[in-house]
């Protein structure tokens, strides 16, 4: 049915990262989510198969008090959904985990795998970015930590250089009465990418940060708009300002999915809903 | 060099090699070799002949293929075979005991939750796997447990009350 091609699960991370630097067409497995339906719609041409989950660095998933939240990249979305840390402290993200896909698919897909993937319109990396997730990769020439907001760089394409490896990503903790929200709008539940997602958090100091899928060509951050934003003062006039501002940061396109007048009016829904929810305010 | 390691170089040397799969399928030991690319799902139908797991979209999508892997339920479609070394895998045919059917089986034709049947494996097991890891769910508990399963004549709510009655009449047997 699909593409011949070996399989090789190593224990140790500098097998996996020589694997992959010598062989040509190999291809990293953690949920195998997105690389089977590549492999069964025979879109790419296998010859090499590198299974990580025998992987120990993979398995981390822990939080640190200072130093925050570790996930490897084997841990499924499942367990993020799960944990009661991540509820407590990362709310967007337990609830980007939990809208994501259908519940055997969160089984088995990977948070990381939702990132290395690079589909624009993913649903963890708006949560991760207002975060300020950084990506710990390794590869031949030793380790590298790249924030995620640098991490894509294009339509299903990465900084990820040959050889390379995504080991984990990494979340700071946030301060006491930190706040965040995820909110997505797709044509239906569980079968479906989102048109549009959108991660609100409000720190402590009353700053926000603002995360958004599937209006780019990458998931972002709106730098720039969060900057106006902190400059007025979060209220709700500024966030009825921001719901309009929203549409001159980004650039949706029209698809299967929706149209991009579509996109801008739900991402300005999206972005006033969620701020006014952070902010205890009724629309 | 470690067993894979090893394992990895015939492959090469020998073009695509299969591999030894030993898992733990219904409560058997079973030892097979297959092709790497083999997905889970056309390794117990065509390897194993359990052909109650059905494949009907092929993408995990519609859940008809879904078994419960180490505790969990998954898609089997879009599991390769050999991912499966060393798991304890339950499928349909695993549920009924003695050749009696179990009470989930039994609440699934007593409410009528199935009509051509073909999504009726898929549900059983995503039900199975919710009610081992938690014997007592809310409604939009197994709604969302259920969420990656699709049913195209029946619609959801006779499986709902078949799944609710499956949960009464457990309770009342474990003694609770």
């Amino acid at each position: 049915m699909i593409s011949r091609f070996t399989y090789f699960k190593p224990h140790n991370l500098n097998e996996a990262v020589q694997y992959l630097e010598k062989e040509e067409n190999a291809f990293v497995l953690a949920g195998g989510t997105d690389l089977m339906i590549l492999l069964r719609r025979n879109l790419i041409n296998a010859e090499h198969i590198l299974d990580i989950k025998a992987l120990p660095e993979m398995d981390l998933f822990n939080f640190v008090d200072g130093a925050g939240l570790t996930i490897g990249a084997s841990v499924v979305v499942n367990r993020v959904v799960d944990s009661e840390v991540v509820s407590a402290k990362y709310p967007a993200l337990h609830q980007a985990a939990a809208s994501l896909a259908s519940f055997q698919l969160r089984n088995r897909a990977t948070v990381v795998g939702n990132i290395c993937n690079a589909s624009p319109g993913a649903d963890l990396p708006p949560a991760l970015l207002v975060y300020d997730a950084v990506v710990n990769i390794t590869g031949p020439q030793g380790t590298r930590q790249v924030p995620l907001n640098e991490f894509f760089t294009g339509v299903k394409r990465t900084v990820l250089q040959r050889g390379e490896l995504v080991v984990s990503v990494q979340l700071p903790e946030p301060g006491a009465g930190d706040k965040s929200v995820y909110l997505r709008q797709a044509r239906l539940r569980g079968h479906d990418l989102a048109t549009v997602g959108i991660a609100c958090r409000l720190k402590p100091d009353g700053k926000v940060a603002i995360g958004i899928g599937a209006v780019a060509p990458t998931p972002k951050r709106l730098f720039a708009l969060e900057d106006k934003i902190n400059e007025r003062g979060i209220s709700k006039e500024t966030i009825e300002w921001a719901a309009q501002e929203i549409r001159e940061h980004i650039h949706p396109i029209t698809d299967v999915r929706s149209s991009a007048q579509y996109r801008l009016q739900i991402a300005s829904v999206l972005l006033k809903r969620g701020l006014l929810s952070l902010i205890g305010k009724e629309e | 060099m470690d067993k894979e390691c090893s394992m990895y170089k015939e492959h090469v040397e020998s073009g695509k090699r299969k591999v030894t799969l030993s898992l733990t399928v219904n409560g058997r030991h079973v030892v097979r070799d297959v092709d790497p690319n083999m997905t889970l799902l056309h390794f117990l139908r065509d390897n194993l002949k359990l052909i109650g797991t059905k494949e009907a979209c092929g993408e995990g999508e519609c859940g008809a293929c879904t078994i419960i892997m180490n505790g969990k339920a998954v898609t089997s479609c879009i599991i390769l075979a050999v991912e499966a070394e060393g798991a304890q895998i339950t499928t349909v045919e695993g549920l009924a005991k003695d050749g009696k059917l179990s009470i989930l089986q039994e609440e699934f034709i007593s409410q009528d939750a199935l009509q051509c049947g073909f999504c009726t494996p898929g549900f059983l097991m995503s039900t199975r796997a919710l009610l081992d890891n938690n014997p007592n769910p809310t409604d939009e508990e197994i709604i969302e447990a259920l969420s990656g399963n699709l049913c195209r004549c029946t619609g959801y709510i006779p499986i709902l009350k078949a799944v609710k009655r499956t949960i009464e009449r457990e309770r009342k047997e474990s003694g609770f």
